[in-house]
């Protein structure tokens, strides 16, 4: 299927998807109190572009939001990918450590939002803790499985060459990891994403997602429609450039 | 090799710059602020107080307004050490904090309820008595005053919670349960409460008959001691600049309801009716017997208090009440004293 | 050294530390509950349940949630998935939306959901349903696109109808891929169950932690979250038992 025509398929099924948003709300299928139409979102967006959202302005709001989301995910990758390729390596550490991450895995972020607030206050570092937590032990299987697969010939190879462990590790066991490493990461950032508009519903000043929290106390549908596509459009965005940066560095995964 | 491991190199470092530079702010923002003050949006005449500024100027630091969307919320921002006052948290979730030894402590009212809060019915479910709420639904924010006050009103009627079933609703979400038909009564304040009755809606009133039985609710304004200690001066300028508010909303209704409806997000109409409901005690009046007491000798309100939080031990929402002597001490009219002078 | 011993040594060390932080009393009950606490509360929930309902039921109507939507989610899902796979042009029509339901935060168009589908089930369980959905589409319609070609090509110089390709060699091919899938959206339903139960309802074992949360009853949340995360664990265990059951040739691939 040539590329421009699945393009063309694709802004027609959007401009389909608009043109019935638009209909619902003129034909009156649904009132517009409670869904506002493509007009009123547009609006909106201009509104809050000139005088911004109670006293904060979308910039802020979304750099709050991506700042947060990146500052947690950032910080369960630095941590997350060493560990779980040591966890990998070593069975010693894999017995150690695992069972404490395989519980947490499962564990819903909302669900421990309180807590983490209790302990870290009602700042950004709660909200950071709560991506981390959520992030990190996805990110630490990952690498754990990608250091597991590298296949042991490589690394017996790389020891007669006289390489060091930390030589093994870095030139050997990482790079061959990488691909398993990066659908961890997207898998990470992708609920890292969904976790930061949950932890923005609690006691947050700023952020897209209080922006969606905020306007819904009013009923303000026209602003939490706005906020929604933001938040998609950055949510495809982030995919995207993870994506982009996997095969961009990923790029013999096809060749082994 | 060594060329595409350098380009991998650099692709990964600046990937990496980059979510740091864009993490940076939120890292930088995790150290504490200068003052962290939790409100409520609502139509109430410390929204003017906030809006000019005059309440940041009185506090004499950067204030980081937190919006709130519950009494709990202030609750667990106080427990965490990272709010430092808290205005127009209700008296039910205070009662509670103050039973789990929560260091705050009451400086001020912010209003006594009275009919503000009030049970909305749908005119269609013809509701005319307590035994026509059998098998309806009814929605109130958990934990609120609204609650404390529902319960009461079943308490008292000798309802339980087998013959009404009672929702917990947020409300965004009452506001959409009442608009789609999915609740025949709400329990809540306004704005929520005056859009129901605009929309098929008609009070049924339960405040008279439930503050006789000793269900009074208020708001109020908290602080958290060892923060207070540390800033008496800032304290009393706060409440002063709260109660030139409360001057202003006495002597020109109209004006004060302009400036709070656009705070609030709502008309200057809406505003002035919703504020007409409330009994804004004046400062001068919280500073007697009736209410907060003076320094030195205790106020009706600490028996409130205790009354709620035995109330909500009874219905297992807390573990325990300590005795009213913790209520007495955590009302603090020192600071209240100095600003009235 | 045994790897259990290594096990047992960081699990104890866990639970002194613990004990000592509470009884010591270097940090408050309510953010840290003493063990004996916990116990407690966990014997309440299980004599008295929460809120005058037993506990097994705000468990039971959890899971039920989580198997409607997963259910619902993961069937359709598949299917448009491999829909999408089989028909370019189902693909580009499609793939807009699904590329924008997927990362698009859950919590973010519930209130949207409550607008319009209230407060009672059908919103928790949609919502459930569009989590699942984006995911299991995606992983089917790879799972499609990566079946060797060759193998269809054997198939269809054997004789084989289109029905048959698609029984025989595309779907069990695809299989794999379409469990990964559904792993992944179990575990994004499950946490989407928490964000649907802080709506009304006054059941489900999310909004036991959000209401006890309320009232820094810090004892009920922690044993709510040991409960949600032993259901985790156990919702996995469970689609992995029923991948090794189905997909057991994926490793001869």
């Amino acid at each position: 299927m040539h590329d421009w025509r699945s393009l063309a398929l694709g802004s027609l099924s959007v401009a389909t998807g608009l043109i019935v948003w638009y209909l619902i709300g003129a034909l009156n299928l649904v009132s517009t109190d409670l869904l506002a139409g493509p007009a009123d979102v547009w609006a909106a967006l201009v509104d809050i572009l000139h005088n911004g959202y109670r006293d904060t302005t979308l910039a802020q709001n979304i750099l709050a939001t991506l700042g947060r989301c990146l500052a947690g995910f950032a910080a369960a990758a630095m941590l997350g990918v060493p560990l779980g390729l040591w966890m990998g390596l070593s069975r010693m550490a894999d017995a150690a450590i695992n069972f404490v991450i395989q519980f947490l895995r499962p564990l819903p972020p909302l669900s421990y939002l309180v807590l983490l607030i209790l302990w870290f206050g009602t700042g950004d570092l709660s909200k950071i803790a709560l991506l981390f937590m959520g992030a990190f032990p996805t990110i630490t299987t990952a690498a754990m499985a990608g250091a597991r697969q590298v296949s042991a010939q490589r690394i017996q190879a790389a020891r007669s060459l006289g390489a060091t462990p930390r030589q093994v590790l870095f030139f050997v066991v990482f790079p061959a990891s990488l691909s398993t490493i990066f659908i961890g990461l997207r898998i990470a950032l992708a609920g890292a994403f969904s976790s930061v508009v949950a932890a923005e519903l609690m006691a947050a000043s700023d952020g897209l997602g209080w922006m969606v929290f905020s306007a819904s106390r009013f009923l303000r549908t026209d602003i939490i429609l706005l906020g929604i596509i933001l938040l998609g459009l950055f949510g495809m965005g982030l995919s995207r450039t993870l994506v982009v940066i996997d095969n961009r560095l990923i790029h013999w995964r096809g060749r082994e | 090799m060594t060329k595409t491991l350098t380009t991998r190199r650099r692709l990964l470092q600046g990937a990496g710059l980059g979510a740091a530079a864009l993490a940076a702010p939120a890292i930088a923002r995790a150290a504490p602020a200068s003052a962290n003050f939790a409100f409520f949006v609502s139509t109430s005449p410390f929204m003017i107080a906030k809006g000019d500024g005059s309440i940041e100027q009185a506090a004499g630091a950067k204030v980081n307004w937190i919006e709130v969307a519950s009494g709990a919320e202030i609750n667990t921002g106080m427990a965490a050490g990272s709010m430092d006052i808290g205005f127009g948290i209700g008296s039910s979730p205070t009662a509670s904090g103050i039973s789990q030894g929560i260091g705050y402590e009451v400086i001020a009212m912010m209003d006594n309820i009275g009919p503000a809060e009030e049970m909305t019915v749908r005119k269609s479910a013809n509701i005319k008595s307590p035994a026509d709420f059998k098998g309806k639904n009814v929605g109130v924010p958990f934990g609120s005053t609204s609650h404390f006050r529902l319960l009461g009103f079943l308490e008292v009627n000798h309802l339980t919670h087998r013959d009404v079933n009672v929702l917990d609703l947020r409300g965004d979400a009452m506001m959409a349960a009442w608009t789609r038909g999915d609740i025949d009564a709400g329990y809540i304040w306004s704005p929520v409460k005056s859009k129901m009755l605009t929309a098929g809606g008609e009070v049924y009133k339960t405040y008279d008959k439930l503050e006789a039985a000793g269900y009074v609710i208020a708001d109020l304004i908290i602080a958290r001691t060892a923060w207070a200690a540390t800033n008496p001066a800032a304290v009393a300028a706060i409440l002063a600049a709260y109660g030139k508010t409360l001057d202003t909303y006495a002597k020109s209704p109209d004006e004060a309801s302009v400036i709070v409806g656009k705070q609030a997000g709502v008309t200057a109409a809406v505003a002035k009716a919703d504020m007409a409901e409330y009994d804004f005690v004046p400062l001068k009046a919280q500073l007697t017997p009736a209410w907060l007491g003076v320094p030195g000798t205790e106020g009706k309100f600490a028996g409130v208090l205790k009354g709620t939080a035995d109330f909500l031990v009874e219905q297992k929402s807390i573990r325990a009440a300590p005795a009213l002597s913790a209520f007495v001490k955590a009302i603090n009219t020192g600071y209240l004293a100095k600003t009235v002078g | 050294m045994r790897p259990w011993i290594a096990t047992a040594l960081t699990a104890s060390t866990l639970a002194a530390g613990w004990m000592w932080l509470t009884l010591s009393g270097v940090v408050s009950d309510l953010f840290l509950p003493p063990p004996r606490e916990l116990w407690d509360a966990l014997l309440d929930l299980l004599q008295n349940g929460y809120k005058s309902r037993p506990l097994w039921e705000h468990i039971a109507d959890s899971l039920i949630r989580v198997f409607t939507g997963f259910g619902l989610g993961a069937a359709i899902g598949t299917l448009l998935g491999l829909l999408m796979g089989y028909l370019p042009i189902v693909d580009a029509l499609a793939a807009p939306f699904v590329e924008f339901l997927r990362p698009l935060p859950q919590l973010a168009y519930l209130v949207l959901l409550i607008i319009w589908l209230g407060i009672g089930e059908t919103s928790k369980i949609t919502l459930l349903f569009l989590a699942a959905l984006p995911v299991s589409a995606v992983a089917a319609r790879d799972g499609v696109r990566n079946v060797s070609q060759a193998r269809v090509r054997v198939a269809q110089s054997l004789g084989a109808s289109e029905w048959q390709i698609f029984r025989h060699v595309v779907f069990p091919s695809a299989l794999a891929e379409i469990f990964t899938g559904a792993r992944l959206a179990v575990g994004i339903v499950y946490g989407t169950l928490i964000a649907s139960e802080i709506i009304a309802g006054t059941s489900g074992i999310g909004w036991m932690i959000l209401d006890a949360g309320r009232f820094l009853r810090s004892d009920y949340v922690f044993v709510g979250i040991l409960i949600i995360g032993f259901m985790g664990i156990a919702l996995d265990r469970l689609l992995l038992a029923a991948e090794a059951r189905w997909v057991h040739w994926a490793g001869r691939l």
